[in-house]
């Protein structure tokens, strides 16, 4: 008996692998770029949708697998990224130190916001986080010196990683790729564990986990306080990226934005975040929009991916596939049914 | 022998009605036990604040010697008492094996031995191995009660508390769920059924509490409650 567990567990893993394989194969793709002498332009707007994706993909435990939406999650990126900058003017911390002292200082707000805010349910929840996130954004406009107020602080250290300098765009931007792969195996090692059933047991029904000896209270906050950790790491390698950070940043568009992404993408599928993050960043530039143009473009497209495709984008591509594939109509209706709360998303 | 929980003037008030005025009730080890009642007699108000969803207004509630009033509904499942819901039934999004999984993950620590080793094997006993690779949300009605035992079952408790677990379910289902429940004690799990089917309770229960407005009336053999004069002017005009 005990064997054929094993058995099952093996088979599990191998399956749960082959989930991973197709975003390690775009990644791969997207790390041989440079071969092909991209713009500045191009690679810096490739940076900044990397650096999204690496939030993302703390968004989607907390929204695919919990279930939990946050509409302030570009303030924890935010507190990662003033972390940096702080620890970088007073203490002469580099880039590398900066990164476990973001993670855990995103990881601390997250969890400073979650206790009070998680006790209320769902949409409260949501509002909750705005609100933190606004809030973020006027203490630091009125922090003074300290957080440089309106106009922000200055990031003028060079990030070296075994004595290169990374500063130089490419070299950023493959560094950015290779944080990117560790988010996505991150996360997808969090779906594939015991801990990610545990989040999706609350996603579906939180009184029956909890008559199964599931502390939701405590997994909510915990997922939320993960998610900060990859939201830190995300406003690290922004400031450093940017070299400078004004609070602005991540306000409530920001945030709108994020949540928009994984969205679009599909936040339960381990190709939702890094599909959401580009299609979002490179859309106005292949569609030559202009801001209000985009804004407009991205409304558009939530409610559309709301109403049609409930798994994102991604997640409808891969149904529209395996419908073809098999040939026969696709069962939506009455899965739609079956599961009320998945319809409800 | 001291009995597996002990319930001991157990009150609730809501606002200004009395759910429950001090109900006294032990489920003694290794019996399954019916806890009957006309609706609204308190039923589930009695079944939620033993479960922790419900804090309750007065008295205590004793499992395995342990006092355990108050106590969060995970906690309650942790210290090894089961229970299963009406409605709430199993994670619709999931897969049937991931369900009884996740059940089997956050089990208590002094947990006795474990009759269904694997979630394979408490599936085998329920009688839902084939449709394991299936969304829960897709199973009948049927199914899906005996999915919510399962998953009961896979916390590894000893003591189980259904409530109305035959609702919903046509007489082949009804059948095969008693079939299930009478061995439990078999395997070292206590029960307490709260249903106000009759021919349920007959099937299942040497003995029975009968609860109304509040309070226990009657509690003793199934015949011997079934024939006391209380209970029949409680149930008066029904089916008994």
């Amino acid at each position: 008996m005990t064997e054929g567990l094993h058995q099952d567990r093996a088979g599990c893993g191998l399956k749960a692998l082959r989930s991973l394989l197709p975003v390690l194969v775009i990644l791969a793709l997207i790390a041989l770029v440079p071969l092909f002498s991209p713009s500045n332009r191009f690679l810096s707007l490739a940076i900044s949708a990397g650096i999204n994706v690496i939030a993302l993909y703390g968004l989607s435990v907390l929204f695919g697998q919990t279930g939990i939406l946050s509409m302030g999650h570009a303030a924890l990126v935010g507190v990662g990224a003033y972390a940096a900058a702080i620890l970088a003017r007073d203490f002469g911390v580099g880039f590398w130190a900066a990164l476990p002292a973001a993670a855990l200082a995103s990881a601390a707000f997250a969890m400073i916001v979650g206790i009070p805010s998680l006790r209320v349910g769902g949409h409260h929840f949501v509002i909750m986080t705005f609100a933190f996130g606004q809030l973020l954004a006027i203490v630091l406009t009125n922090g003074g010196d300290y957080t440089g107020a309106a106009t922000g602080l200055d990031l003028a250290g060079p990030v070296t990683l075994f004595g290169a300098d990374m500063s130089d765009l490419t070299r950023y931007y493959l560094m950015v790729v290779a944080f990117v792969t560790t988010a996505a195996v991150a996360s997808w090692a969090i779906i594939n564990s015991s801990y990610g059933r545990t989040l999706r047991a609350i996603r579906e029904n939180e009184k029956l986990a909890a008559s199964l000896g599931i502390n939701v209270g405590r997994h909510k906050i915990g997922a939320f306080v993960v998610s900060g950790i990859f939201a830190g790491i995300s406003g690290v390698l922004l400031a450093y990226f940017l070299g400078h950070i004004s609070p602005s940043q991540f306000s409530s568009f920001p945030s709108i934005y994020l949540a928009l992404m994984v969205m679009i993408g599909g936040a339960r599928l381990i190709e939702g975040p890094l599909a959401g993050g580009i299609l979002v960043a490179f859309l106005p530039e292949v569609l030559n929009l202009d801001p209000v143009q985009s804004r407009i473009v991205y409304g558009v497209c939530l409610i559309a991916v709301i109403m049609l495709l409930p798994d994102g984008l991604i997640g409808g591509v891969v149904r529209a596939l395996r419908a073809a594939l098999s040939g026969k109509p696709k069962p939506e209706t009455q899965q739609r049914n079956a599961t009320p709360s998945e319809a409800r998303r | 022998m001291s009995p597996i929980l002990a319930i001991n003037g157990l009150s609730k008030q809501f606002g200004g009605v009395t759910a429950l005025a001090g109900v006294d009730l032990a489920i003694e080890e290794g019996e399954i036990l019916g806890v009957v009642g006309p609706n609204g007699s308190g039923k589930t108000t009695l079944f939620n604040v033993v479960t922790g969803v419900h804090r309750p207004s007065g008295g205590t509630v004793l499992f395995r010697g342990q006092d355990i009033t108050g106590l969060k509904p995970h906690a309650i499942s942790r210290a090894g008492i089961g229970y299963t819901f009406q409605q709430a039934m199993a994670f619709a999004g999931l897969g049937v094996l991931e369900n009884v999984r996740i059940a089997g993950e956050h089990v208590g620590t002094d947990s006795t031995a474990n009759p269904w080793p694997t979630p394979q094997a408490l599936l085998d006993f329920v009688g839902l191995s084939a449709v394991a690779n299936e969304k829960a949300g897709v199973l009948p009605f049927g199914s899906l009660r005996l999915l919510g035992l399962a998953l009961a079952l896979a916390t590894r408790p000893s003591l189980l508390l259904l409530d109305e677990p035959a609702a919903g379910l046509n007489d082949r289902e009804t059948t095969a769920l008693v079939g299930l429940v009478r061995q439990l004690p078999g395997h070292g799990i206590s029960v307490c059924v709260i249903d106000h089917d009759m021919k349920l309770m007959q099937m299942l229960c040497r003995r029975l509490a009968v609860l109304d407005f509040g309070s226990k009336i009657s509690d003793g053999p199934t015949e011997a409650v079934l024939a006391d004069p209380k209970v029949l002017e409680v149930y008066l005009g029904g089916d008994l």
